[in-house]
């Protein structure tokens, strides 16, 4: 899977004092240890399902599920009255799914979470490769394992779909690369297949983290055209451009027919849904929560090592793209901090949050970490190895408690109740909605047989009481204010059209509302925290008809195949077709000038 | 082939046919013989069932919620256990091939299921309780033999009484609900058996409504007198008596309960108010309010 | 470029950070009279009381904490349920010294959008405005004994271990006792009133479907929170039910779906109305104001009002309602008022106010 190190272009790894020098380290950390260290870190985590209480892990669940029920058919009846699954791309749903037959559902989100994970260093060793020497970008795969922003994105944002993405991403870079500079056929392939997996993966990796990622990969194969030593090997400005411009044809002309049903729900559904407010659009130094939150945990240790980035990004060539390409992540990480993401992303910065642009910036910025690492270890050897362990250890450990003190629902209660309830009797014969459930609305959703009004995925829905109002979810209305409660009124007004029979209250906000609209308190679950309220009146649920929006069985078709295809498509490209290597490098001898004099001070 | 041949053939075919079918019907005869049952049987009484021949043979009983296979001695009498015809209806008894019908009729009656309707009527009010019953013996099948079914309902000391047939094991009264309120008892009895029920009846819409009103230290207290219906019987509490004063600075009303028998109201204070009382749609009497006079 | 950049890069962060950070003083003195009504409602809609109580004139007439529980709410209020979503403010007249501005208000609360118009007073203090906040006297309630004899109706219905034919409770008998169809632009409107007839209380809503000339159905609608759904025995709710974009001329017949259940219920509290009056108010419409007296020992949390309107005929002609945003103590008058459509105010011959409730502690 490692592609070969760009040898042939990378001054930094030319260099005799990085690799090996004298003495410590000789050699990079390999892979296969680095992949067992990320097992054993992340492994008892997963074991215990500690996304399980994520934000989102519940809704990726709940597609998962349909998916193992329902391969070929992506429309959903259990929220939203119905909608099409084909508005988010299924990739590692479908994988879930797979799995899910083999572990159950629950183990198999935390499997693929796992394989996410491990791609991640993976992807990490070949991407810091094009950077810098290969001991430091083991170091940079090695610290990608702990990183804060893979953590807090993993165990309590539950981001599976941009997690896996990003490492597919990451692992499609080097290819890019190769193919810009060498114009072979297989890299090319590789390449673009990879990309096609990530954009199954997830959309809004493909729209911004591509461009992020790939822009400065691109500029540093522009960099490198000239570094082969035989001339006729040297790639032209224009050659390297017209190559970025063929994969990304070839590259987008896929990913259009991967997820064609999702760009035809997308044209037929426009999302233009209001802002929707999430922390992470806060300015982190006048809210510090969301500062402590977005920020702070996320980078962790990696805070110290920011000089170094931007000193070492600005002084050697190669590098600055990457540096420029990170200083962009990591200001539209700062979310409402700056104005950068205003005015770069226009009326898309409300829509998106920007936990995932630290978690970008932060795997931007592994090689320096990587470089900055082996610089350390190579002064300060055994304290170096220490220091860096702790770090590291402890910017993972800092973001795991952090979850831990603050969980994202402020008291923790069991759905249990709630779905037996539905599923008894003949209670699945209506619909329901739960008002201040939070994230738990997922999972009530995904194992209960019962169908709701409601919905955790804004872009799905299609019934005019919510489209009307720019509001997003109904558990959630008192939070959206005037169209949120209008919103939740407007559903209710119509609950025996929709056969919305029983409100599961969490927040006695809404207890008002249901009271003076006709509802009744009628059971008491755990506790007390949740309460029951039910209209006698309302007929069981009917099928609910949204001509035009139903995914047609051809489009289900595709669905249920190119996806997955693509996945594996990109693993046997990869595992099966195997690489020609190089098999002699060229140092450059005299060492260039560009060597920190720090390490001649090691020399002493 | 000539045609003296083929008539022979014809006529020794068709009697052939004869004597097969004869063969047949002889068969059938002498083995039907064989499983001898009576027409009915009572519930829960059981059966014997002699048969003939030797050998073991394997018996077939099917019935409304039964069916019983079982391997016999042929020669012996077979026995059917009263617990294995207990459901009422008709039964098919199979052995060695060969079929008998019977038929189990319910028993005595021993229950009642007895269905009181509504829940609560208003006083006074005639043919407006309705009473079914249904029969049904210690097994629970109905009785569908015509049974006598007294529906007795008594109320504040006064019973009515009215004994009806029972017609396919259901019998049906329709009677007046008394002149007082309170829970009427609605039996049903039949035999040995008899369910209660009870009614309640309850007082109709109020009579008249008749208020007084006088100055208290937070304005006017207009209170009426005890609300009846028509029969005499005090009008249930909670129900709702508006009280409404109109003045020169506006209408002021008070939706006021009944409480042992009586509403009451706090109106706002006023020199010169018309008030008025009524619930639902019976309205009250007027009061002209001058300055407490 | 080696140390250019790491500057350029420190100096832009620092440049960006600094303009999404630095913002002008929150407390900066308004300069006209709807400028300092805006930013006291701009503190607000921040939940900033402290803020908004610096551009309160008469601060020594007010108290800080009386004016933040007059904005937050108390007593479990609908406005403690509420946040200020907009304000807009309009000069009404103004001087050198002194102005009225109007505000009117939009909250959004747990039952839905809630309007409020307020005329404040706004006075030149130097080189500033300020509003004059007026003083919300906070009802006194003496302490005293309110005697209840907590009548109320349990229902024991029947359990699964009751033999086949033994009855259960029925539902209590209601009755449509008026009804009328009224067409409002492209709207249909049905308004009436519905009796509980029964010596039980009741728990009924009101359903409508309008059939079109073909028989095919317009719309199917219910009286959602425009009814009392616990009726008392002989107690009459009126309810209304919207059709929007359903024009009357399409409509053959509609067919009444009436329902009601058999629910445990209290006969408190009882509220009073007094002072019933229909006024046309600062900007010229027609309201239906009045006091609300709660004559019982409990708080009422959130009192709704429900208006309805008879022609001479004694003909339902309209029903309107509205949420009041105080809390409803025992004894102490809260005004209330409810807009009345001028179509129909010309017709009003007689109206009568019901009130349904909510209360926080009801099951105590």
């Amino acid at each position: 899977m490692i592609s070969k190190s760009p040898t042939f272009s990378n001054p930094t790894c030319a260099n005799p004092a990085y690799a090996g020098g004298p003495g410590f380290p000789a050699r990079a950390i390999p892979l296969s240890a680095i992949l067992l260290i990320a097992i054993a870190v992340h492994g008892p985590l997963l074991l215990m399902q500690l996304p399980a209480g994520s934000y989102d892990a519940n809704t990726h669940m709940f597609f998962a599920a349909h998916y193992a029920q329902h391969w070929f058919n992506p429309w959903n009846e259990k929220w939203f009255g119905g909608f099409s699954q084909t508005t988010y791309p299924p990739l590692t749903h479908q994988w879930i799914a797979l799995f899910s037959h083999i572990m159950g559902l629950k183990f198999a989100y935390m499997f693929v979470q796992l394989i996410a994970i491990l791609l991640l260093p993976i992807g990490m060793y070949r991407y810091a490769a094009l950077w810098v020497d290969e001991v430091s970008a083991s170091y940079a795969a090695l610290g990608s394992i702990f990183l804060g922003s893979l953590s807090m994105l993993v165990y309590q944002s539950g981001q599976l779909p941009t997690t896996a993405a990003a490492a597919l991403t990451l692992n499609a870079a080097p290819f890019f690369y190769d193919w810009l500079l060498r114009s072979r056929f297989l890299d090319l392939l590789k390449g673009v297949a990879i990309a096609w997996a990530a954009a199954a993966a997830h959309h809004v990796t493909l729209l911004f983290g591509a461009i992020l990622f790939a822009v400065p990969v691109l500029v540093l194969a522009l960099l490198d055209r000239n570094a082969e030593e035989i001339e006729e090997d040297r790639a032209s400005v224009g050659g390297v451009l017209g190559r970025a411009v063929v994969f990304a044809v070839i590259a987008i002309a896929g990913v259009a027919i991967v997820l064609w049903p999702f760009w035809v729900a997308l044209l037929k559904n426009p999302i233009t849904q209001m802002p929707i407010p999430h922390g992470s659009r806060d300015n982190y130094i006048l809210k510090t929560f969301s500062g402590i939150n977005f920020w702070i945990i996320p980078m962790g240790a990696m805070i110290l090592a920011l000089p170094f980035i931007v000193i070492r990004g600005s002084a050697e060539r190669r590098l600055r793209p990457l540096l420029i390409g990170w200083y962009i992540t990591a200001l539209l990480g700062l979310g409402g901090t700056t104005p950068a993401g205003k005015i770069l992303l226009g009326r898309a910065y409300q829509v998106l949050t920007y936990e995932r642009f630290t978690f970008w910036a932060t795997i931007m910025a592994m090689p320096f970490v990587g470089l900055l690492a082996l610089e350390l270890i190579q002064r300060f050897r055994m304290k170096a190895v220490v220091g860096l362990t702790i770090a590291a250890v402890a910017t993972m450990a800092a973001s795991v408690a952090w979850i831990e003190i603050n969980p994202i629902a402020s008291s923790p209660f069991s759905v249990d109740q709630v779905i037996a309830f539905l599923n008894r009797d003949d209670h699945a014969k209506f619909r329901y909605i739960t008002l201040g459930f939070g994230a738990h609305f997922a999972e009530v959703s995904t194992y209960a047989k019962a169908g709701s009004v409601d919905g955790d995925y804004n872009s799905a829905r299609l019934l005019p009481e919510m489209t009307a109002y720019g509001a997003g979810q109904l558990y959630n209305a008192k939070y959206y204010g005037l169209a949120g409660m209008e919103s939740l009124r407007a559903v209710l007004k119509h609950a025996n059209q929709y056969g919305l029979k029983y409100v599961f209250v969490r927040d006695r906000y809404y207890e008002p509302l249901l009271a003076f609209a006709g509802w009744r308190e009628a059971e008491t679950y755990d506790n007390g925290n949740v309460t029951l309220w039910t209209k006698e009146d309302v007929p069981p649920a009917k099928r609910l008809e949204f001509v035009g929006f139903t995914p047609t069985p051809m489009e289900g078709l595709m669905w249920g195949i190119l996806p997955v295809a693509s996945s594996l498509f990109a693993l046997f490209l990869v595992l099966l077709v195997p690489e020609r290597r190089r098999v002699s490098a060229t140092l450059e001898f005299p060492v260039r000038a560009t060597v920190e004099p720090v390490l001649l001070r090691e020399a002493k | 082939m000539t045609k003296g041949s083929i008539e022979v053939k014809v006529k020794f075919g068709g009697m052939m046919a004869i004597a097969l079918l004869l063969m047949c019907c002889f068969a059938i005869a002498t083995h039907a013989a064989e499983i001898n049952v009576p027409a009915t049987v009572p519930a829960g009484s059981g059966l014997t069932i002699p048969s003939s021949g030797s050998g073991s043979a394997t018996l077939y009983v099917a019935g409304p919620g039964t069916a019983i296979k079982r391997t016999v001695q042929l020669g012996r009498e077979i026995r059917l256990g009263a617990d294995e015809l207990q459901n009422a209806g008709r039964y098919v008894v199979s052995l060695d091939g060969n079929t008998a019908t019977f038929f189990v009729t319910a028993g005595p009656v021993q229950s009642i299921a007895f269905l009181a309707r509504p829940s609560r009527v208003p006083a006074d009010t005639p043919n407006v309780i309705t009473g079914t019953a249904f029969v049904f013996d210690k097994y629970q099948n109905l009785v569908l033999q015509p049974q006598p079914v007294k529906f007795e309902l008594t109320a504040n000391g006064q019973t009515t009484s009215r004994t009806e047939t029972t017609k396919n094991g259901v019998a049906f009264a329709k009677l007046d609900s008394s002149k007082k309120q309170g829970p009427a008892q609605f039996v049903a009895s039949s035999g040995p058996a008899s369910v209660r029920r009870v009614v309640q009846e309850v007082a109709s819409d109020p009579c008249s409504i008749r208020m007084t009103a006088v100055r208290d230290k937070n304005g006017i207290l207009a209170r009426t007198d005890p609300i009846h219906d028509c029969a005499g019987n005090p009008v249930s509490d909670g129900t709702i008596v508006t009280f409404t004063s109109t003045d020169a600075k506006g209408k002021s009303t008070v939706d006021a309960r009944i409480r042992q028998g009586i509403a009451e109201a706090e109106l706002p204070a006023s020199n010169d108010a018309t008030i008025s009382v009524a619930s639902g749609v019976v309205v009250g009497n007027e009061i002209q309010w001058r300055g407490g006079q | 470029m080696k140390r250019a950049l790491p500057i350029l890069i420190i100096v832009l962060t620092a440049v960006l950070i600094a303009m999404a950070t630095i913002q002008p003083n929150e407390l900066t003195p308004a300069t006209s009279p709807d400028g300092a009504v805006r930013a006291l409602f701009d503190h607000v809609k921040a939940r900033d009381y402290k803020g908004a109580f610096a551009y309160v004139a008469n601060s020594g007439d007010t108290e800080e904490q009386a004016f933040a529980a007059d904005l937050a709410g108390r007593d479990g209020s609908l406005r403690t349920y509420s946040s200020l979503e907009q304000a807009d403010t309009k000069v009404l007249h103004a001087s050198d010294n002194e102005a009225l501005v109007r505000a009117t208000l939009q909250y959004a609360t747990a039952v839905g959008a809630f309007y409020d118009t307020r005329d404040l007073k706004v006075v030149r203090e130097g080189d500033r405005w300020k509003v004059e906040w007026p003083v919300v006297q906070e009802a006194n309630v003496p302490p005293q004994v309110i005697q209840e004899n907590y009548l109320r109706w349990d229902v024991i219905t029947r359990g699964s271990n009751d033999d086949w034919g033994a009855q259960n409770v029925e539902a209590p008998r209601v009755r449509i006792i008026s009804m009328n169809a009224i067409a409002q632009g492209a709207n249909t409107i049905i308004v009436g009133e519905i009796e509980n007839e029964d010596t039980v209380p009741g728990f009924v809503s009101v359903g409508a479907t309008l059939i079109g000339k073909n028989g095919d159905v317009l719309g199917e609608e219910t009286s959602f929170d425009k009814i009392s759904h616990t009726l008392l025995p002989k107690e009459i709710s009126p309810f209304r039910i919207d059709f929007p974009k359903t024009p009357l001329a399409t409509v053959k017949s509609v067919r009444m779906t009436p329902n009601s259940m058999l629910v445990p219920a209290s006969a408190d509290p009882v509220i009073g109305v007094v002072h019933q009056r229909v006024e046309t108010d600062s900007r010229g419409r027609h309201v239906l104001k009045g006091e609300l007296i709660n004559e019982s020992g409990v708080t009422v949390n959130i009192p709704h009002v429900l208006a309805t309107y008879y022609d001479g005929a004694g003909k339902v002609i309209w029903v309107s309602d509205g949420y009041v945003d105080n809390a409803l103590l025992p004894q102490a008058p809260v005004p209330f008022a409810v807009d009345l459509r001028d179509d129909p105010a010309s017709n009003v011959h007689n109206y009568r106010v019901t009130v349904n409730e909510y209360m926080l502690q009801q099951d105590e």
